[in-house]
């Protein structure tokens, strides 16, 4: 019970620090802490075997974007 | 409970160990597996910190590494023992893949992390100290000090070269 707490109280202190930190590339390692505490606070409130597919599809879906914003943001595909 | 946040404190040192060193291992701090990894890099050593480290937190941003295998074999334990994280482990090299990862950090992380939560969860730890230690762990590398946490992952990179 207690890891859930800390868990989601991570999330809210990384959601916090994304917003305040104003440059893009600094923002997104505060942006990856928090889907790391999503995907964790996901199998710690469901307890079943299709949760840990959930937290991964999530922390998967979320990396590829943060993977499309970091790339763009670096000056996007090259042609 | 006293006792609940030892374990995970215990369970954030040792989760720290175990993805930290696989992620150096893997040479995730030599070179931005994409482009958007060295942007990242960039502006943390803009923002006064060293751009090994940089670039190994921009990989873990923009791919599932050691990290994020660590995390989710402690979930894959928890929701269904050691076939939970292997699982886990195979999620995991699914996401390198769609991510367009060279390496195979992830899916190493994952495995190792599998054997090592489940050993812990024999001698009275839980799966779940180590899922919010994992998450205490990542804190301190991409959420508390990006010029601290890149010069301290430079220091262990020049270690390993």
């Amino acid at each position: 019970m207690i890891a859930l707490y800390i868990v989601a109280g991570v999330a809210v202190f990384a959601a916090i620090r994304a917003v305040i930190e104003k440059n893009t590339g600094r923002k997104l390692p505060y942006a990856n802490v928090l889907n790391f505490a999503v995907a964790g606070t996901i199998v710690l409130l469901l307890n079943h075997p299709l949760s840990l597919v959930a937290a991964a599809a999530y922390f998967v879906g979320s990396t590829l974007e943060a993977n499309a914003v970091a790339s763009t943001y670096a000056g996007g595909m090259k042609r | 409970m006293l006792g609940e946040f030892l374990h995970i404190l215990a369970a954030a040192i040792i989760s720290w160990l175990l993805f930290v060193t696989v992620d150096i291992f893997f040479r995730l701090p030599e070179a931005g597996g994409v482009s958007g990894a060295s942007a990242v890099a960039r502006d943390i050593e803009a923002g006064g910190g060293a751009l090994a480290g940089g670039t190994m937190m921009g990989n873990i941003v923009c791919s599932p590494d050691a990290s994020a295998g660590t995390l989710l074999a402690a979930c894959g334990v928890y929701v269904a023992g050691i076939p939970g994280g292997l699982a886990a482990a195979l999620l995991v090299f699914i996401g390198n893949r769609i991510c367009h990862d060279p390496g195979y950090a992830g899916t190493t992380g994952a495995v190792l992390a599998t054997f090592v939560v489940y050993a812990f969860t024999q001698v009275g730890f839980a799966a779940t100290d180590f899922i919010a230690g994992m998450v205490i762990a990542i804190l301190t590398i991409q959420g508390l000090s990006h010029t601290h946490a890149s010069r301290l992952l430079a220091r262990l990179w020049r270690v390993r070269q």
